[in-house]
């Protein structure tokens, strides 16, 4: 018994206590240059989560697509298709990589590659497992939705820049879009920096060690889920990439790799979304000691994931006043009377409990 | 309040276009996502049908018919081989006639699925859209079993039908009307009482009856504006006046009930099969018809009603074993010219949704 | 009410997701077709009568088959070609054939690489096949 929970121990430190020998490494633990090659250190980790979420992801989203379909899904290559992703990405880097004759050059090139770096940047402040942040800010959830609106500016470009008229139906409706679920996001947190007086995501994640806040703020949680799915263009709020309609909207004119950043910096943020959204909402790397706490952390990102996949296989497409109808007139008012419901509910706990 | 005037945007819709049903092309004239004027441009589909009928023997043009609505081919077999028993005079047998009508129904079911199917992936629905067509695989079986082919079937001749149904169909035939109820549940669940699809699709592109009157518009389309015509029950034709059954009749005029109504049909289409089934007689299935065939001089008109509407063949036979003209009337090329004017003032989206709930097939429509 | 119908969809997908597949794993399990199914022609040459039926029959001219007269002035069949370029696969050549000497068959693989495979020697692919089936 002693030996299992040693062993558990050090297994839920695993990383930490990587972090600690690369840093003895050094002369000086604390020193300039150590604390340099850990932000590197950092930093090609989160690299390598984004690229693995993706690589996964993509294979996933064709699995589920064939599971509700009554399919296997892809099934050819590798053991039950897993190579799947491989082959596609190498198909992709193998393609020609078409600039439009009009197109706006610079924008053009411009737009995939920011969008492939938001989910690096917004993965890096989320809490892996205890004291496992990459970086750790004070205003996390603030930086995290700043970062993320960014992508609103990609879409746009994308679709200026591709001279193509579907492209620019997209990027409009990219832009309406985005910018009105942007409030109702960021209301919805509101009640949980609220109960834990901070915007840290380390802090949120340690105030639920007994009770994760999808429980204290179900109302939160549910706004939280159809906003940051219409924040993604997940369908049903695909709006901006509907291929009946608008073809592919922005990226119409993308091909070959640049796409291919496209695709990565989509499912890049699906994942960053459900970690928000399990760091906020779900207790992060929070629960029982049998696992510890990056997997725990993983599995709840799992199954938002899953959640929004098969969200995404089953319903229609929604329509474009009933989405602005949707942000404006029913998340905006639920989140606000959600943030008073919160302050009451404070004001009363601490009416009983005497403080 | 002052109203800033925008530039018009001309935005180009196929041929090649992920939700246009084939090569449909239209030109729609956008005022923001607002659509101002459709022009519809036809003829990508050409394949000149009418003059090919001109160089072919009578018999010879029955698997022609097949690609004209291709989504129901049994049905303008059924609508051309009667066009040519008629001026011939030849009066087919019992059997064949319930046969007929059997594939004819099951013809039905098959072609408002994929009408039900491709609505629903017309607003990215997609399970709701593979449920459909592999409800529709079994339909497909069973022309396989009979017919040798799933889609252009050639399964009636001028005189009867081409094959009698192997054992295995009946017990194929009763199993799929008896899972028929748990499939359109399951449409009405995935799809029907969704609230985003009816979001989408109430109170969408109205089609008023005295429009759908003066259009001449036919079909379910017709029949969910709350005008009850049906070619079975106003001219009957073949057996159908023994079968017992109702027109679904809806009075929305909207999207929604221009793609629900086929629900109903669905339903209805079931009873008379199961009437067929029950009441079919043994005996022959083709009737004593001349190897070569040679129509007396004359000309003549006959219609049906196919899942998408009225669909009409006109022959003029100068004695000879080919015709001398034969001319197509088919439902959806009439069907499509409200598009252009119930479609105006809604968004794209609308546009996209409205197209689907017509159940073009541009086979037919550019013939 | 409104989440009523969309939780009922979400229960349906579910409900397929852990339920079985419909899939048919086509190159490793062959479909077993009805013997109706036309896919391709066969051609029994020592059945043929060299009637032409089957070419009069065929809406899109399709069959050209040359014939001669033998010792007991009997036609036997010389050449079979089939056009296939141009064949709709409606059957109404077997059908007509009063000696059952064309059929038609399950050999629905007839994909192709040139557009020369597409005449088909009919008396060539029957010896190949050894019968027909």
């Amino acid at each position: 018994m002693e030996t299992l929970n040693y062993l558990l121990e050090t297994l839920n430190n695993l990383f930490l206590i990587i972090a600690d020998a690369i840093r003895g490494l050094f002369a000086d633990p604390q020193s300039v240059w150590a604390n340099l090659t850990m932000n590197v250190i950092n930093f090609i980790i989160v690299v390598i989560i984004v690229v693995l979420a993706a690589l996964i992801l993509i294979l996933l989203e064709r699995k589920v697509a064939g599971w509700t379909s009554q399919r296997p899904g892809p099934n050819r290559l590798g053991p039950r298709g897993w190579f799947q992703t491989i082959a596609d990405a190498l198909k992709l880097m193998g393609k020609e990589d078409v600039t439009p004759a009009g197109a706006d050059k610079l924008i053009f090139k411009i737009a995939p590659m920011i969008i492939f770096c938001l989910p690096m940047m917004t993965l890096a402040v989320i809490p892996y497992g205890k004291d496992m942040a990459p970086i750790n800010i004070d205003l996390g959830i603030l930086y995290f939705v700043a970062i993320s609106s960014i992508s609103t500016l990609c879409f746009l470009m994308a679709g200026w820049g591709s001279n193509n008229k579907y492209s620019l139906l997209g990027g409009m409706r990219a832009v309406a879009q985005m910018i009105s679920y942007e409030i109702p996001l960021l209301f919805s947190l509101l009640g949980v920096v609220m109960i834990t007086q901070s915007f840290n995501l380390g802090v949120i994640v340690e105030a639920q060690g007994t009770i994760p806040f999808i429980v204290l703020q179900p109302l939160a949680f549910v706004i939280f889920m159809i906003a940051g799915l219409a924040e993604l263009n997940r369908a049903p709020f695909d709006l901006v990439e509907a291929d009946q309609e608008v073809v592919a909207g922005p990226f119409t004119e993308y091909t070959g790799l640049r796409w291919g950043l496209f695709f990565l910096g989509e499912y890049g943020n699906m994942t960053a979304m459900s970690a928000l959204a399990a760091t906020v909402f779900l207790g992060g790397w929070q629960g029982p000691a049998i696992l510890p706490g990056y997997v725990w952390f993983f599995m709840k990102v799992g199954v938002m994931i899953f959640m929004m996949m098969w969200v995404r296989w089953t319903f229609p497409r929604i329509r474009i006043d009933h989405l602005m109808h949707l942000a404006w007139k029913v998340l905006l008012p639920l989140s606000i009377v959600n943030i008073l419901l919160t302050g009451l509910g404070i004001y009363i706990y601490r009416f009983v409990m005497g403080g | 309040m002052s109203i800033e005037k925008t530039e018009e945007l001309i935005l180009n819709m196929g041929p090649q276009h992920p939700s246009m049903h084939g090569l449909f092309r239209m030109v729609v004239h956008l005022a923001g996502e607002t659509v101002t004027n459709i022009e519809p441009k036809l003829g990508y589909l050409h394949r000149g049908m009418e003059k090919l009928a001109e160089s072919r023997t009578y018999s010879q043009f029955i698997p022609y018919t097949d690609r004209l609505d291709y989504l129901a081919s049994p049905h303008n077999n059924w609508a051309y081989v009667q066009t040519v028993e008629k001026l011939m005079g030849v009066e087919i047998p019992e059997r064949a006639e319930y046969l007929r009508v059997i594939f004819g129904e099951l013809a039905r079911i098959a072609s408002h699925q994929v009408c039900i199917a491709s609505t629903a992936l017309d607003m990215a629905g997609w399970s709701a859209w593979s449920y459909a067509f592999r409800d529709r695989e079994r339909i497909c079986d069973m022309y396989e079993m009979t017919a040798g082919s799933r889609l252009t079937v050639n399964i009636m001749r001028i005189g009867g039908m081409s094959a009698e149904p192997p054992e295995e169909f009946w017990p194929a035939l009763q199993s799929f009307l008896d899972d028929t109820p748990e499939m359109l549940e399951e449409y009405y669940g995935i799809f029907f009482g969704n609230e985003i699809a009816m979001g989408r699709l109430k109170n969408v592109g109205i089609l008023t009856k005295e429009m759908a009157e003066n259009l001449s518009i036919t079909g379910p389309v017709l029949r969910a504006s709350g005008v009850d015509y049906d070619v079975r029950k106003a001219e009957p034709y073949s057996i159908y006046e023994r079968f017992d059954f109702d027109v679904p009749v809806r009075t929305g005029c909207d999207s929604y009930d221009r793609t629900i109504i086929r629900m109903d049909e669905i339903v209805e289409s079931i009873k008379i099969i199961k009437q067929a089934v029950r009441d079919i007689p043994g005996g022959p299935i083709m009737a004593k018809v001349p190897k070569v065939i040679k129509p007396p001089v004359g000309e003549v008109y006959h219609r049906v009603e196919n899942p998408k509407g009225e669909l009409g063949f006109y022959i003029v036979s100068d004695g000879t074993t080919k015709p001398t003209r034969l001319r197509i009337r088919p439902a959806t090329f009439i069907n499509l010219q409200m598009l252009p004017i119930v479609a105006k003032g809604w968004k794209i989206q609308d546009v996209v949704a409205i197209f689907a709930t017509l159940d073009a097939v541009l086979g037919e429509v550019d013939k | 009410m409104f989440g009523k119908g969309l939780l009922q969809g979400l229960g349906i997908t579910f409900k397929r997701m852990v339920g079985p597949n419909i899939t048919e794993f086509y190159p490793e399990e062959k479909p077993n077709l009805p013997t109706r199914v036309r896919s391709s022609m066969g051609l029994e040459r020592d059945k043929c009568i060299s009637c032409n039926m089957c070419a009069m029959a065929c809406p899109n001219s399709v069959i050209k088959l040359t014939s001669e007269k033998n010792e007991a002035n009997k036609k036997v069949l010389k050449t079979y070609h089939m056009d296939v370029g141009r064949c709709l696969f409606c059957g109404m050549c077997a059908e007509v054939c009063p000696t059952k000497a064309l059929k038609v068959t399950q050999e629905f693989e007839n994909a192709i690489y040139e557009p020369e495979d597409m005449q088909w020697d009919m008396i060539k692919r029957a010896e190949r096949k050894g019968k027909v089936e």
